[in-house]
């Protein structure tokens, strides 16, 4: 059908609308038209992906000057194969309607891993290798090498992409990682070049949050993307920890051996180069004198999107006189890695500021500040000259040299913890020296900076408030959608007793009582009992999960639950876990119904939905809360509340009922869905935690199902399952739910929705 | 005496049978007493003919074996040996007990099969009851004919049925119980123990490989309820456990099943992540190595493992029978993603769960067959169980709906068309041709067979009917009699044929002569049967002509 959008022709590939859809889209145009950023909340299931596209691809065709590019960003390779696939299916209704091919590109990017077709290099497992393989095939010095050396093996595609692939745009069209990889095919060129040099042009590129929120790959790939563009983070919820990770560095005792031995490569590799080609090293030393001008030029342009590791100060100077000759860095490294060494002999945690730590290196080793901070810039310039084709094999000293840039640029936001035993085996010596990064807006400020839209999107944002604070940023909309619904398809209950009245909680001191863990038993046995198909269970971690399923099976609970259904459990090993989500999915297809075993924060509970009948119930056990005992968390805690005044306990339950809602949002995936949302701790039935529930949970959440028994619970249920099993048409959502062209136009109902739309 | 290619397996002396002093065999294919001195057997039975064997409990005097067979009659065997008379006879029943189902299995399913056969056709069964039970033919020759149709029905048959799948909770249902002195009670039924067999190959491979060379049956499971693979959470390992091989070969399954991958591309976890953090970075501490992991820890793990393994062979177990071993190597090879070839299999379930996953129904115009919803008037009834339905054949709503729709249109079109009917005359002038004794009924004045003969006349008659035909069919399918094994049988079918006569036909024709019918009903019957004598007679004067 085709809309208007507060004055935009906007075409939706459907012949039915939600009232959400349309609130949402409304929103989306305002912030795209204000040029700034948003946040918006709107459950899964209610078609979130295609109203974004809908709007944006319209936007962008009626406005093209002012909106030249989206980025969409996604978490997972599905999701991102997801997206594409509902654009195509936009793309072919724009075509069926308007009866004209219309000239748009658009690509999914990936890791090399999937869009690699080197027969040999596309056969290795992990992505790492994978990449390595592929450098030591294309790195521009080995293909110099060849010019010479005509036997040395190459890789065809990217041979052929580098000769002819340039010259000719990829054709408009929208490309899939496997349409991706055929195309590559046909032409004999190296997708994955191919789909980097494309998304300079593209006017919408699907890929992961990694390519433009971790620095170093955001370097590399999407620096030069377009100022005009639109950004969209999806399934955004976590994005304050991807912000996190991406700049916060871990060193063992292991890293540094590693980082010794790339050391000692280095310096036989200089001392060859040196007896051979001299000359080689005076030209970096010519440029090392230049100083990093290029970069700074292009920054200045506005260009590049900037490199938080790359702080603008580097790029006016040249690199200091000590660390400017190739035998004098590897020297300066080895006088650090020996300082970081010393460091982690030590007997007892340590704690400190950056700034402490800078003192503490001049005073032992007399390493200055500035020279750490050009270390990593200066180890890149040297690996080029050297001309080391496996990158791979030299991480440990790449770590150490960012990790080198990173404390020295950054006197804030960061803090370096020295751990010389795990928690759990004060016995074993295992030191790691952390240096975390305890503000999520370091990462993401350029992005904000750069784009002149930024928006952030998920099913569960809730409380919608602490997202721009947490990442630093000033949205013109916020706004939380519910779902509207005809029949009530989700059923959140909280379960807060036992049958034998035992308060079940997960909290730490009835951890291991053994009433809690029996009458959490007694629950699943009872839903596997009257519960169809699928149910899916999420623990708060792993090791409770572990202790829990122990006890479960010396009490015999398990062989009553596989009476009813089969058992399966999530296991740290990451592919273990998938063979027994797939015999889940199995079983439940098949009709047997099986119980799915899992954990909060888990590749699980993140990455996989359980439509339909794979999920007709999903349980949580426990509130899952962080390990709050680890020094990392503290600091970051601590932090919070120091610069953006959040408690810790605020930040706490934010953070373990956003993953709950995770969790329990897992089993709803649209509204012919259904599913019981079943909270089995009493702490939930607190007004601080509930009101921290999205919106679309907790409206339905009535007084009467906050503390309720097992069999409470169970009787509710049944009646619950039974109705839903009844049929539900499309007729019976129509009007309600579900808009037709000729009701959305009408005023009675753009009043109800633009109603519905402002209860927040 | 029985040839002396027989494998004698066992030979027990001091046998009594009918207080009669003896030597009993156990052959390959049988069981033979003889008496002592004679060189015969005078009780010879074929372990398939055996049903069961009982024995005399422990505390009696007399130490006895008794065979019941099939068809019910039962032989006593007395072991009179004092000094090892209770061995005798455990080796004896031993043996039988590991022979005795080898073939039992073959002779179940050749009379269960025979049984269905006679159960499910009425017409075969009377034609069984008039030739085999009066003894016109034995069962033997009856079924000689017959067992080449049940081995092409078997396959078809077996294709049918549907496997029954396995209960997940079937090792939880071998409660141990308490003996009462210090020992566990282990309950075990065949079905226990053919889902023991079928969730986990690797036991029944050991199964086969241990009983009865090196254990007993009951040694065996009592090994097996103690092993620690029985008991996975038990970590200490015996080496001398015949189960711990099992244990490995289960996890070398799984670590095959897992190293195959999944198929379905939207719950691979390994390729959820686009780009995972490099070692190093990341806030996340590394996770804990596994070998300072506690003992409880690894068991606790154990138990998760096993859980999962557990529910996977369950669920295999239900579906092994249907897959093809080439299905399952297109799987594995598709399941790779990486391969190249592997490429070229892979789309296809990619994009259909793809599509499945972006796709919103209920925005669509539904385009579906329209279907009728189910209109609930007592919701209770629905909820209390479901009604076994006896119809077979099912129609759509579809179809109603288009018949009904159909009628409907029908009925409105409807317009009797009253100029074009016949004239009154006419009418009445053909009923009275078509009337008995009318002008065009007269060719059918010949009254049919039903209305002149009592109906367990009828009834008689079919059968005979049927008993001829089926002999004559046994003496027809000799002919051309190229065989001397086919000129035996035609003379016995000759022999046959005329017993039939003389036996069933007279009486009967007999019986309709009393009744003073017309007998010219079993005209036709005598007739084939002098129709298959002369051509016998022709055969025979013709060998006798050749032999002379």
């Amino acid at each position: 059908m085709k809309l208007n959008i507060d004055g935009l022709l906007v075409y939706f590939p459907y012949d039915y609308i939600y009232p959400e859809q349309y609130s949402y889209m409304l929103e989306l145009k305002r912030t795209l038209d204000a040029k700034g950023h948003g946040v918006l909340e709107m459950p899964s299931g209610t078609g979130k992906t295609i109203s974004l596209l809908s709007l944006i691809v319209a936007y962008q065709r009626a406005f093209p000057l002012e909106v030249t590019k989206l980025i969409y960003c996604s978490r997972t390779v599905p999701e991102i194969e997801k997206v594409v696939e509902e654009l195509r299916k936009l793309m072919e209704f724009y075509s069926k309607q308007t009866g004209e091919s219309n000239n748009f590109l658009a690509l999914a990017l990936s890791s090399r891993k999937n869009l690699c077709i080197h027969p040999e290099v596309s056969s290795l497992r992990f992505g790492k290798e994978v990449d390595g393989k592929c450098h030591s095939l294309t790195a521009s010095y080995v293909r110099a090498q060849r010019h010479s050396d005509p036997n040395l093996p190459a890789c065809r595609f990217y041979e052929e992409f580098d000769a002819v692939g340039r010259q000719v745009p990829l054709p408009a069209g929208i490309y899939n990682l496997d349409d991706l990889k055929d195309f590559g095919r046909r032409k004999g060129w190296c997708p994955y070049y191919l789909a980097r040099y494309s998304i300079l042009h593209a006017n919408i590129v699907v890929y992961s949050y990694h390519y433009l929120l971790d620095p170093k790959i955001a370097d590399l790939v999407s620096k030069e993307l377009a100022k005009k563009s639109v950004v969209v983070f999806d399934e955004a919820h976590n994005i304050d920890n991807v912000c996190i990770d991406s700049m916060s560095v871990n060193i063992t005792r292991r890293t540094l051996d590693r980082c010794q031995n790339n050391v000692d490569t280095l310096q036989n590799t200089i001392h060859k180069i040196k007896e051979t080609d001299a000359a080689k090293l005076k030209e970096e030393y010519r440029r090392m004198v230049e100083g990093l001008k290029e970069a700074s030029v292009a920054r200045e342009t506005d260009i590049y999107l900037s490199n938080p590791v790359l702080p603008d100060e580097i790029l006016q100077e040249a690199i200091p006189g000590t660390i400017r000759t190739a035998e004098h860095f590897v020297g300066f490294l080895r006088r650090f890695m020996e300082y970081l060494k010393s460091r982690l002999r030590v007997q007892h945690v340590v704690q400190e500021s950056t700034p402490q730590f800078l003192k503490d290196i001049f005073d032992k080793v007399c390493i200055d500040r500035k020279p750490l901070r050009f270390c990593a810039e200066r180890l890149q310039s040297l690996l080029r000259t050297l001309e080391i084709a496996d990158i791979a094999d030299f991480s440990a000293v790449t770590l150490i040299s960012n990790f080198a840039t990173l404390v020295s640029t950054y006197s804030q936001g960061f803090t370096i913890i020295i751990e010389p035993f795990e928690d759990r085996t004060p016995t074993i010596a295992n030191p790691v020296l952390h240096f975390s990064c305890m503000d999520p807006s370091i990462a993401i400020k350029p992005v904000f900076q750069r784009f002149q839209s930024v928006v952030i999107t998920s099913g569960t944002l809730s409380p919608l408030d602490i997202y721009p604070r947490i990442l630093d940023f000033r949205p013109v909309t916020m706004a939380s959608f519910t779902m509207t619904l005809a029949r009530t398809c989700l059923c959140p209950l909280i379960v807060g007793r036992g049958n034998d009245q035992v308060a079940l909680s997960s909290k730490f001191e009835t951890r291991e009582d053994f009433a809690v863990i029996r009458n959490y038993g007694n629950l699943l046995l009872e839903m596997s009992a009257i519960v169809p198909d699928g149910i899916v269970a999420f623990f708060t971690s792993y090791v409770y999960m572990e202790n829990i399923v122990a006890s479960w099976y010396e009490q015999g609970i398990l062989e009553n639950i596989q009476r009813n259904k089969l058992i399966f459990i999530e296991t740290p090993d990451a592919a273990e876990t998938s063979m027994a989500l797939e015999k889940y999915q199995e079983a439940c297809e098949n009709g047997r119904g099986a119980i799915l075993l899992s954990v909060a924060r888990g590749k699980v509970s993140e990455g996989i939905d359980f439509v339909h009948h794979f999920g007709r119930a999903v349980i949580m056990f426990g509130v899952p809360y962080v390990y709050t005992q680890s020094r990392i968390l503290k600091a970051r805690l601590e932090y919070l509340r120091d610069h953006f005044q959040i408690r810790e306990n605020d930040f706490l339950t934010f953070d373990a009922m956003r993953h709950a809602a995770q969790c329990v949002g897992r089993a709803i995936r649209g509204k012919t869905d259904y599913g019981l949302m079943i909270f089995a701790d009493k702490r939930y039935a607190r007004a601080d935690k509930r009101g921290k529930l999205p919106r679309w949970i907790q409206e339905h959440i009535n007084d009467g199902s906050l503390n309720l028994t097992v069999d409470e619970a169970v009787q509710l249920s049944k009646h619950f399952l039974r109705q839903m099993a009844q049929p539900f048409r499309q007729e019976d959502q129509l009007g309600l739910s579900l808009l037709t062209l000729e009701q959305l136009e009408s005023e009675e109902m753009l009043q109800k929705i633009s109603q519905i739309a402002h209860q927040t | 005496m029985a040839s002396l290619s027989e494998e004698v397996l066992l030979v027990v002396k001091k046998v009594r049978q009918r207080k009669q002093d003896g030597t009993l065999y156990l052959m390959a294919e049988r069981i033979a007493w003889g008496p002592e001195g004679k060189d015969r057997f005078t009780v010879s039975h074929l372990y398939a003919d055996i049903r069961c064997q009982k024995i005399s409990p422990d505390g009696k005097a007399k130490i006895q074996l008794q065979l019941v067979l099939h068809t019910g009659e039962s032989t006593t065997f007395h072991f009179s040996n004092e000094s090892s008379a209770l061995k005798d006879r455990d080796a004896a029943k031993e043996l039988l007990q590991q022979l005795l189902p080898k073939f039992k299995k073959k002779a179940n399913k050749e009379l269960e099969e025979k049984n269905r056969m006679l159960q499910e056709d009425p017409v075969l069964f009377q034609l069984y009851k008039d030739l085999v039970v009066s003894q016109v033919i034995n069962a033997d020759e009856f079924w000689a004919n017959r067992l080449g149709d049940i081995n092409s029905t078997e396959s078809a048959l077996h294709n049918n049925k549907q496997e029954v799948g396995i209960s997940g909770a079937f090792l939880a249902d071998i409660r141990p119980q308490t003996d009462g002195c210090n020992g566990l009670r282990y309950n075990l039924t065949a079905d226990i123990i053919e889902s023991i067999f079928r969730t986990y190959p690797a036991v029944k491979q050991k199964y086969s490989e241990n009983v009865p060379h090196n254990l007993t049956e009951k040694e065996f499971w009592t090994r097996f309820f103690q092993s620690h693979y029985f008991h996975r959470d038990r970590i200490n390992t015996g080496t001398q456990d015949i189960f711990s091989e099992c244990a490995k070969q289960d996890e070398k399954g799984l670590k095959s099943m897992v190293v195959q991958g999944v198929k379905n591309p939207l719950v691979d976890l390994m390729s959820l992540e686009d780009k995972t953090l490099d070692e190093g970075y990341g806030a996340s501490t590394t996770p804990p190595s596994t070998s300072n992991r506690s003992v409880k820890e690894s068991s606790n793990a154990a138990i998760i493992k096993r859980f999962n393994h557990h529910s996977a062979m369950v669920l295999a177990a239900g579906s092994r029978k249907g897959e093809t071993p080439t299905d399952q190597a297109s799987e594995t090879s598709s399941t790779d993603g990486n391969s190249r070839d592997s490429d070229f299999f892979q789309p296809p379930v990619k994009k259909v769960k793809l599509q499945e996953a972006i796709e919103y129904e209920d925005l669509q115009r539904e385009n579906r067959p329209k279907t009728v919803a189910l209109n609930l008037k007592k919701s209770d009834r629905y909820a209390h169980g479901p009604v076994p339905l006896q119809s077979q054949h099912y129609t759509t709503s579809q179809d109603i709906i288009n018949s009904v729709n159909y009628i409907q249109h029908e009925m409105v079109n409807y317009k009797p068309n009253l100029t074009q009917v016949l004239s009154s005359t006419a009418a009445s002038s053909a009923i009275a041709a078509l009337s008995p004794g009318g002008v065009l009924m007269l060719a059918g004045g010949q009254q049919a067979i039903n209305q002149m003969v009592p109906t367990e006349v009828q009834g008689e008659l079919k059968h005979l009917y049927a008993a001829a035909g089926e002999l004559l069919r046994h003496f027809w399918s000799c002919f051309p009699v190229n065989t001397p094994f086919l000129e035996e049988k035609v003379i016995k079918m000759k022999s046959n044929l005329e017993r039939f006569q003389m036996t069933k036909l007279c009486p009967f024709q007999e019986k309709i002569q009393r009744q003073y019918l017309s007998t010219n009903l079993t005209g036709h019957l005598e007739e084939m049967l002098q129709t298959a004598y002369s051509k016998f007679h022709v055969w025979q004067t013709r060998r006798m002509m050749r032999k002379t």
